[in-house]
């Protein structure tokens, strides 16, 4: 008296088959939950015991066995009621066992409805790949059915319909729509004023560089870093569906799939919520939920070393993997970092009204915090001053969706050539094709201000974005020149 | 030999005042005698140095290039002697000029309003062909002396410090620019004292008695520009302020001193003519001339900005063009040393 239904388990952003078997045996009634269960899916004894009453079966009056195969990965949450629920009545007979035959996620109440779930995308694909029936709570197979992978779907509101539509006695409820809530993003058009950080921003989102802004409290640091994912290329294809998969192992549903991903985790955040980690298998950190979108620091000053090191390898290598005792994963990590600082402790150094009230050493010590090696990854510094109230009252500025659409344009310009911008090493840079005045005036800017090698090819990489947004496949003096101008904000 | 003995006494770091004292009543070698035999409670430290010969003194400070000018011989900025209290000897570095400065002084912890009103008037002195007089500070008296060095002028920085010891530290840089540009380091404490905190009064004396005017350029009510103001006054010195914002705490020192009777100032030009009287005409040198590889648009653009319109923002709301063209030109300009930007997102004419 054996069944066994399919499940899924998420490593990092990868579903895993996971058999949910159950075996009923003589003896004293009694059940026992194996395969590295935590509470959460240890707890599905009460609930499956609830939901299987309420909904006219009884619980079998004997010992059950349920093991969740492979029995080495752990594995957690309450999605596993669904598949336990259906594999115990097959395995007791009390009903057919061609019904087990399903993938299946889902939490059960204990009224015998069925409560939505993170993962429906990954058991789907694994339904997918059985080609077996995928029986989701009505949300979760939104989800899944939005990411286009909706084929083996259906929607089931509760235990009893779970059994019906796994019998083919039914077809699934009707999947809703996906609810698209008001996007937390921000639109430049809100912005008024600002005109350098504008720019600096479609820059940035042209040619995915690293960004640090720097001003007084009030400039609207914050906003204008929200405003990033909006005129950032919409995400398409394998993408959209490892970053839902990927925000689905951390627990996380993604409003809006095809937007590119905005995390800011504050400055107290752990290394394990930064970078990846928790016991069982490591959870993707906030490194990773912001892979193919935004990462956002702000307060950078305030972030602890330890946690801007931490961040070095997943910025150099896009992916960082993260060993715990239940799995070793990969995850992929390549965000575009935006940072904002104040300038100093009180925020008012360099301001052109108020005073600034920390002594000189402490400012010095601040600014000494941020310099060095992570100072390095930001191509484009950009001060963020306080707009004064003239400008506040002027028109509002361009509107996300026009700046998008040169974004996207210069997007395109370097897929051609195989690669963003903000990644092009030495080599790659040098291969491009600069304009006879170029190199002059490079020099030129080394004798004037110092420019080291590594600043050089920062200039060089700005400006080759600034071309793309100029439509120009040769680089031109005015591209380096207007890439100079900004190295001279730092 | 008196002389000797003021270096030798000099070479104490005590107060200036006290050493006033103490030479009135016994006279520079008997000062010399008492402190040496201890008759005059000092530290030991003080004791020491003050105990090594005057020609041992002079070798030392030979090896380090550093010159002694004592009051009353030539070479001694007569401006200074005037002052009743001037010091005794000072030390140099550099070439002190012979003619008098226009001082520009203000608070260390200035607004960038502060830092960029204090850079064109130590540009609007160099151009004028003037010395610029300041305390090498933080703050406002940085910027005049890097706004000095930009156009190619001639500086005095008066340290409060040993002329050795660089405070701060960052404007280390900006006084090796100044000695190369024919200006000079000076200070009454002998080389190697530490910047104490009560040495920095008594050298504001010393930058009022360097300059026929002091511009106050940022200051709180309780700074040691103050002081400058102050002693400029007692000294006889013009005194001028840039008025500012009257909720502002760093513009409060200035506007208490217009309130009192200091003159105003509103733009570099108004100081350049008020000055003109005293220090004969200015030969200004002017910027038109520049270099062939301006365009008409540049000429416009650099027009604009020393008209005010000093951001990205201004400069698109007067049409010029789109944010992208008007940052490849300034930052051409930057490049040609034109136009300079404080980080701040602002742009400055440079005026070469």
């Amino acid at each position: 008296m054996l069944s066994h239904v399919t499940s899924v388990v998420l490593v990092g952003s990868e579903p895993r088959r996971v058999d949910v078997e159950a075996f009923i045996g003589g003896g004293k009634p009694k059940i026992h939950i194996v395969g590295l269960p935590d509470t959460a899916v240890r707890e599905a004894r009460q609930r499956v015991t609830a939901a299987l009453k309420a909904s006219g079966w009884s619980f079998p009056n004997r010992p059950v066995i349920v093991n969740l195969a492979p029995a080495d990965v752990p594995k957690g949450g309450s999605a596993y009621d669904l598949p336990i629920a259906i594999a115990v009545l097959a395995a007791a007979r009390l009903i057919p066992a061609h019904a087990a035959r399903v993938v299946a996620l889902g939490e059960l109440a204990l009224d015998g409805r069925v409560r939505a779930v993170r993962g429906g995308l990954g058991a789907a694909r694994i339904a997918g790949e059985l080609d077996v029936p995928c029986l989701l709570p009505p949300d979760s197979a939104a989800e899944a059915d939005a990411l286009g992978d909706g084929a083996h779907v259906c929607a089931v509101r509760s235990l009893g319909e779970a059994v019906a539509v796994a019998l083919g006695e039914q077809p699934g409820a009707p999947i809703p729509e996906l609810r698209t809530p008001e996007t937390v993003v921000a639109d430049l058009a809100e912005v008024r004023g600002q005109a350098l950080v504008r720019r600096a921003l479609e820059i940035v989102a042209a040619g995915g560089h690293h960004i640090l802004m720097t001003g007084p409290p009030g400039g609207g640091k914050t906003m204008m870093a929200r405003c990033l994912p909006g005129i950032l290329p919409r995400l398409t294809g394998a993408d959209v569906v490892e970053t839902a998969l990927t925000w689905a192992a951390a627990g996380l549903a993604r409003p809006d799939p095809s937007l590119a991903p905005f995390r800011s985790p504050h400055h107290s955040a752990s290394l394990a919520a930064l970078i990846g980690g928790g016991s069982g298998i490591p959870v993707p950190g906030e490194a990773a939920l912001a892979h193919n979108g935004v990462l956002f620091l702000d307060e950078l000053g305030e972030f602890p070393v330890h946690l801007l090191d931490a961040l070095r390898q997943p910025m150099e290598e896009g992916s960082v993997v993260v060993a715990r005792k239940g799995a070793s994963v990969r995850f992929a990590t390549a965000f575009q970092l935006v940072a904002a600082t104040n300038p100093c402790p009180c925020g008012f150094e360099g301001d052109a009204i108020k005073q600034c009230e920390c002594s000189p050493q402490e400012v010095s010590r601040y600014k000494r915090r941020l310099s060095g090696p992570l100072l390095d990854r930001f191509d484009i510094v950009v001060p963020v001053p306080r707009v004064e109230s003239a400008a506040m009252a002027g028109a509002p500025g361009e509107a996300s969706v026009d700046v998008a659409q040169r974004v996207a344009a210069a997007r395109k310009r370097q897929q051609v050539r195989g690669m963003a911008n903000a990644r092009m090493r030495r080599r790659h840079l040098d291969r491009l094709h600069w304009d006879d005045g170029v190199l002059q005036m490079l020099e030129r800017a080394m004798r004037r201000s110092a420019l080291t090698a590594r600043g050089w090819d920062r200039v060089r990489r700005v400006a080759s974005t600034i071309a793309d947004l100029a439509e120009s496949e040769v680089i031109l003096e005015s591209h380096i020149a207007e890439a100079l101008a900004f190295r001279g904000q730092q | 030999m008196s002389g000797d003995a003021r270096l030798q006494v000099a070479f104490g770091g005590l107060h200036p005042e006290r050493v006033r004292t103490l030479y009135d009543r016994y006279g520079p070698s008997g000062t010399l005698r008492r402190i040496v035999g201890g008759a005059i409670e000092t530290t030991d430290r003080v004791r020491r140095e003050v105990g090594i010969p005057a020609a041992e003194r002079l070798r030392r400070l030979g090896e380090a290039g550093i010159a002694v000018v004592r009051r009353g011989e030539t070479g001694y900025p007569e401006h200074l002697a005037d002052l009743p209290d001037a010091p005794d000897l000072v030390f140099v570095r550099g070439e002190l000029p012979s003619m008098p400065g226009v001082a520009v002084v203000g608070t260390r912890r200035c607004t960038s309003y502060g830092r960029r009103i204090a850079g064109e008037y130590g540009r609007a002195i160099a151009e004028a062909g003037w010395v610029l007089v300041s305390g090498l500070a933080r703050g406002v008296d940085g910027a005049a002396h890097s706004g000095t060095v930009s156009a190619g002028g001639v500086g005095v920085a008066v340290l409060g410090s040993g002329i050795d010891v660089m405070y701060p530290r960052e404007h280390a840089d900006l006084a090796r620019q100044l000695l190369e540009n024919g200006g000079a380091v000076i200070s009454e404490s002998p080389p190697g004292t530490p910047p104490e905190a009560w040495r920095f009064p008594p050298r504001n004396r010393i930058i009022s008695g360097l300059a026929v005017a002091v511009v106050v350029v940022e200051a709180t009510v309780k700074g040691g520009a103050l002081i400058t103001a102050e002693s400029a006054l007692v000294h006889g010195r013009q005194v001028f302020a840039v008025p500012g914002d009257i909720s502002r705490a760093s513009s409060a020192g200035c506007n208490l001193l217009i309130r009192d009777g200091a003159f105003p100032v509103h733009d570099p030009d108004d100081l350049i003519e008020s000055l003109e009287l005293v220090l004969g005409p200015g030969s200004r040198t002017g910027r038109k001339q520049a270099s062939a590889e301006l365009s008409d648009s540049d000429i416009r653009l650099i027009e604009l900005v020393e008209a005010g319109a000093n951001d990205l923002d201004t400069l698109m709301a007067r049409g010029v063009g789109g944010p992208g063209e008007i940052l490849a030109a300034l930052g051409r300009l930057e490049l040609l040393g034109v136009v300079s930007t404080d980080g701040s997102g602002r742009y400055l004419p440079t005026g070469r």
